[in-house]
Formats: C-alpha cells, sequence, structure tokens
C-alpha cells in the first residue's frame, strides 16, 4: 500500500493533527453512518490508543476508539487462514456487508447461531439491542423455529445454539421449542435471558433442563441494585440472585453476562467476578459485553461512552487485587482477534485462581485455519458452559489446598472436570467502528426468518436514525 | 489396585532397551510445574513408561481437552 494513496483518502481532520505519533496501522472498511456508503477505514494510533477514522465525502469524518492502552493492539493477534462456509445460502452481488446470508466471501464457519424467539419482553431495558418492545409483531410459530433449526443444521450441522429475542421465556412453549433443537441433533443449547421467569417460577428451570437446555446466558450487568435501576429500569439484584439458585438446583449451567457501560457500572468488573466465584460451580464464566450502540441506548455516540476490551482486561486485573492478571487472557481462536478476549482458570479450593495455559494459544502465533479454532471452540464453550458433570458437594478437591500437585489421575480430572471457570468478553459492533475484516470473520450468525444466517453485527446494525440493514427479514 | 492403569495384558510386554518385563509402578505426568500420580506398567530398569491406548485416548484425552482453551 502506498503512502500517497492512504494521504489522498484520509480525512481533513487527521491531517490537521500535528502529532509524531500519529500513526496508520492498518487499513479495512466501514459504512458511512449516515448514507451507509461503503468507505475505506484506518486503524490509526496516537500512540497510546486506537481508532478507527473514516471519511465519507458527502457525511464528512468519523473517529471511534477501538482499543485503549494495554494490552498492546499491536500484540494482539491470532492470525487464521480464511474458510469459506460449506454451504452459503446467498450470492455475492452489492458486496460485503450487503450480501449476507452467508455469501461466499465470508471467512469463517457457524461456531454459535442464534434464533430469536419473540421480540417481546418484559422489561423495558434502557439498553437493548434488540430494541425490543411490547410489539404486536407475532413470534416465529414452532414450524418456523423447525424450519431455522434445520436451515443451521444444514449449513453447519455441529454448531452451538443460543435462543435469544426479546425474552425468550415470554414463549410458553420454550420447552418445546429446546426439545425440537435437540431433535434436530444440537447438543448444546443455550438461553439467553434476563432470569426474572426463572426466579419467579419455581419449577421452570427444572422443565427447561429437561427438555435439553445445557446453559443460561444471564444478564447480570452488576452488584448493586444502582447498576440494574440504570441500566434497566428497576432493582433486578435479588431477582438474578434467585435464577442463579434455580439454575443451581436444576442442573443447569449459568455464565453471568455483564453490559459494561462506562460511568455505570465499569467499577463492579471485579466485584461481579467475585459473585461468580462465590457463585460457582453453579455460575460456569463471566461474559462480559462492552456497550455498543445500536439498538435502544440513551448516551449519545462519543468516544467517552466507550470502554474497549483491554480496558476490561486491565480492570479485572486491578479491581480484582491481581487475582487474575491481564496476561491471563488471550485473543479468540474462532473470532477475529479485535472481537474478544477469553481466560480459563482451576478454582483452587484455597479461594485462588490458577490461570489454565493451553499450547495451542501460548505458542508462535502461527496462522492456524479458521475452521479448526471453530470446532475447538464449538467444543471448549460447551463444555465449559453446561453444568459440571460433578455437582455440589461432590466437587474434587475440598480443604485449602492452592496446590493440584501429587493429586492422583482420578483425582485431577474430576479436579478439572468441576473446577474449570472461564472469564471471556465479546466486543460488538456498531455502525460507528464496524470493521468488515472483522465483520468477514464473524462466527456468531443469528438466523433470520427467510432461513439465512446473518453475522450478528450486521443483523444488529442500524444507521444514524436507528433504521437496520437486516433486523426484520 | 487405586490409580493403577495397567492391564494384566500390558505387564506380558518387555521393554525393547532393557529386555525385562514391564512392572506395574509409580509414574508421574506433569501440568505447568504439577506433578499428577499414576500407577502405570513401567520398565523396572530404565523407567521406560507405557501408556496404552485405551488410556491416552480416554483420560489423558478428557484432561487435555478439558485443559485446552478456545
Ligand atoms: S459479512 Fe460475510 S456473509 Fe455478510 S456480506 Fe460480508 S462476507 Fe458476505
Ligand atoms: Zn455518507
Ligand atoms: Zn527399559
Amino acid at each position: 500500500m502506498s503512502k500517497t494513496v492512504l494521504i489522498r483518502l484520509m480525512p481533513e481532520t487527521m491531517k490537521a493533527d500535528s502529532s509524531s505519533e500519529r500513526r496508520v496501522l492498518s487499513q479495512t472498511e466501514s459504512l458511512c453512518p449516515v448514507c451507509l456508503k461503503k468507505i475505506p477505514a484506518f486503524r490509526v494510533t496516537d500512540g497510546l490508543d486506537v481508532y478507527l477514522e473514516k471519511h465519507c465525502e458527502s457525511h464528512g469524518p468519523f473517529s471511534t476508539v477501538i482499543w485503549r492502552k494495554d494490552p498492546h493492539f499491536e500484540t494482539w493477534t491470532r492470525p487464521k487462514i480464511p474458510i469459506q462456509p460449506p454451504v452459503c445460502y446467498t450470492e455475492i452481488t452489492k458486496g460485503c456487508p450487503f450480501d449476507c446470508g452467508l455469501c461466499a466471501s465470508h471467512r469463517q464457519i457457524t461456531c454459535t447461531a442464534l434464533i430469536e424467539l419473540t421480540k417481546r419482553c418484559n422489561l423495558h431495558c434502557r439498553y437493548c439491542f434488540a430494541s425490543s418492545q411490547n410489539l404486536d409483531d407475532p413470534d416465529p410459530d414452532i414450524n418456523k423455529i423447525e424450519f431455522m433449526f434445520k436451515r443451521v443444521r444444514e449449513a453447519a450441522p455441529s454448531c452451538n445454539i443460543q435462543l435469544s429475542g426479546g425474552e425468550p421465556t415470554l414463549r410458553d412453549d420454550l420447552p418445546q421449542v429446546i426439545g425440537t433443537g435437540r431433535q434436530a441433533g444440537f447438543g448444546f443449547i443455550q438461553l439467553n435471558t434476563n432470569g426474572l421467569r426463572l426466579a419467579n417460577e419455581k419449577d421452570y428451570a427444572a422443565s427447561l433442563k429437561e427438555s435439553g437446555l445445557s446453559s443460561v446466558f444471564l444478564q447480570f450487568d452488576g452488584v448493586s441494585d444502582e447498576v440494574y435501576k440504570a441500566l434497566r429500569g428497576q432493582a433486578l439484584l435479588d431477582k438474578k440472585r434467585l435464577a442463579i439458585e434455580q439454575c443451581a438446583r436444576a442442573g443447569i449451567g449459568v455464565v453471568l453476562v455483564p453490559m459494561i457501560v462506562p460511568g455505570i457500572n465499569a467499577h463492579e468488573i471485579g466485584s461481579i467476578l467475585e459473585l461468580g466465584l462465590k457463585e460457582y460451580p453453579a455460575v460456569r464464566g463471566i461474559h462480559f459485553q462492552p456497550v455498543s450502540y445500536f439498538g435502544r441506548h440513551p448516551e449519545s455516540v462519543e468516544n467517552h461512552n466507550r470502554i474497549t476490551i483491554p480496558e476490561i482486561i486491565t480492570a479485572l486485573e486491578i479491581q480484582s487485587n491481581g487475582m487474575v492478571a491481564a496476561s491471563d487472557f488471550h485473543p479468540p481462536g474462532c473470532e477475529n482477534a479485535l472481537c474478544s478476549f477469553s481466560g480459563k482458570f482451576l478454582v483452587m479450593p484455597g479461594g485462588g485462581l490458577m490461570p489454565i495455559v493451553s499450547e495451542t494459544n501460548s505458542c508462535c502465533n502461527k496462522p492456524v485455519r479458521a475452521d479448526i479454532g471453530a470446532r475447538q471452540t464449538i467444543f471448549s464453550v460447551a463444555g465449559q458452559w453446561s453444568a459440571p458433570k460433578v455437582q455440589g458437594s461432590a466437587i474434587a478437591g475440598q480443604g485449602t489446598t492452592n496446590s493440584i500437585s501429587g493429586m492422583d489421575l482420578d483425582g485431577f480430572l474430576d479436579f478439572v472436570r468441576s473446577r474449570s471457570f472461564s472469564i471471556s468478553g465479546m466486543a460488538f459492533q456498531d455502525i460507528w467502528n464496524l470493521d468488515l475484516d472483522r465483520l468477514r470473520d464473524c462466527c456468531i450468525h443469528i438466523v433470520s426468518n427467510d432461513g439465512r444466517l446473518i453475522p450478528f453485527c450486521a443483523y444488529n446494525l442500524t444507521d444514524i436514525q436507528n433504521k437496520p440493514i437486516y433486523r426484520g427479514q | 489396585m487405586k490409580n493403577s492403569y495397567a492391564n494384566p495384558e500390558d505387564l506380558r510386554w518387555k521393554c525393547h532397551k532393557c529386555d525385562m518385563f514391564l512392572s506395574v509402578g509409580p509414574a508421574t505426568l506433569t501440568y505447568m510445574g504439577n506433578t499428577i500420580n499414576a500407577q502405570l506398567p513401567v520398565c523396572p530398569q530404565c523407567g521406560f513408561v507405557l501408556v496404552s491406548e485405551e488410556l491416552a485416548l480416554g483420560k489423558i484425552a478428557e484432561v487435555e481437552q478439558l485443559l485446552e482453551d478456545k
């Protein structure tokens, strides 16, 4: 790429900047938030942070922070050899990101297929990816859902399933939906929920377990009611705890899913980890979601209202007083490195966390075939986010030891089976920080009504006036 | 014997180097500097350990997979 081309494409504001540290790191493509025209975009650093900068001829420059400080942006890589999806439901006609289905330019297979069961919700959150309301839109009926499972099965036979919404527990036939998914051959089905119905109905979790549910992805934004009032409009902490308890009793694994918004709950990252560990082994892991600006949100879209992946990693180290270290976390083997982080740990009987260092992600940064990373993730997620095979008091390694040395092989096996804990997070893209390199690497796909597979961030993409590109199709 | 992963037929094998029958003895596997103990068929002279296919594809493979991250 020649320098002259770069300078010609760079927005006025960038040329005007005299900072000597300012450097273009790499180039990608994005969309204009106003007219949705495809435009070049640059990952630019000012020496500390990294911004995605783009310029529309008609609508001017846009600059969005995508990375702040450490771990350093340029070291956060995990190269992959792209893989075309084996089954593509759409043709390439208009160019990325307007051909999703997936099309043959996509570079990753499906690791998780997401099915939206309803638009209705029993909360009216100030933040909502799906902009859910109590709409009169009818839910897809069970035949439609069966069709969706079938389409996923044909394109990605061994992927994991997440049932989502709206609030999927508002459907009284949810156990039947889960059963349909199991019958279609899917081994790992997870429910994305606010947890209210799990908390309010005594036997509800058990009935979901019985129909084949493996895991609950529980919206869990903090450990104080102030946070829930700010994000969800009401005090919910007791309900959340009750939901965890019910899942524990039913043998369903729980993943706590905090959406992190600067100024609202970023200071509770450490306390969320602490609570998760207290509720382990029912809680299998924590999965952070930095706020992104699609769907419904009250804040203006400004850089100070964003929190990036390295900031969450740093907050984990600081707020846990070093119980976890930033170096315990690594970029993903499945999706684009810039989309997520994760770390896996053993919960030691003495209370500490011991990081699990695996060979595949600690060695040499040699490109690995994307679908191999995807398959590993499908397997690892299904194992980690389900209830452990060893339950409750039968957890291996009681006492206060903080060492595994000297265990016998069976004991060690039980120990790892029952004591692994994951801490991860994923940053979704919005129209402001949309990076088509990341989008093409996406492995989480939403099933549209007409049975196409649409990358999550394309499906949820809305323009500056909140008009969706894909949602509703 | 508890923690023993030796089958009777394993003990019919001889160590190629030492020409001695294997016997059941303590062996250690290491994970991140920690030692995990198991009773395995070993050569009494040089300490060569036989890991049966059953064990390699079974428990050891499971431990490996559980310790594997995404
Ligand atoms: S995001 Fe993937 S499926 Fe969608 S248009 Fe781009 S390459 Fe095709
Ligand atoms: Zn424009
Ligand atoms: Zn020998």
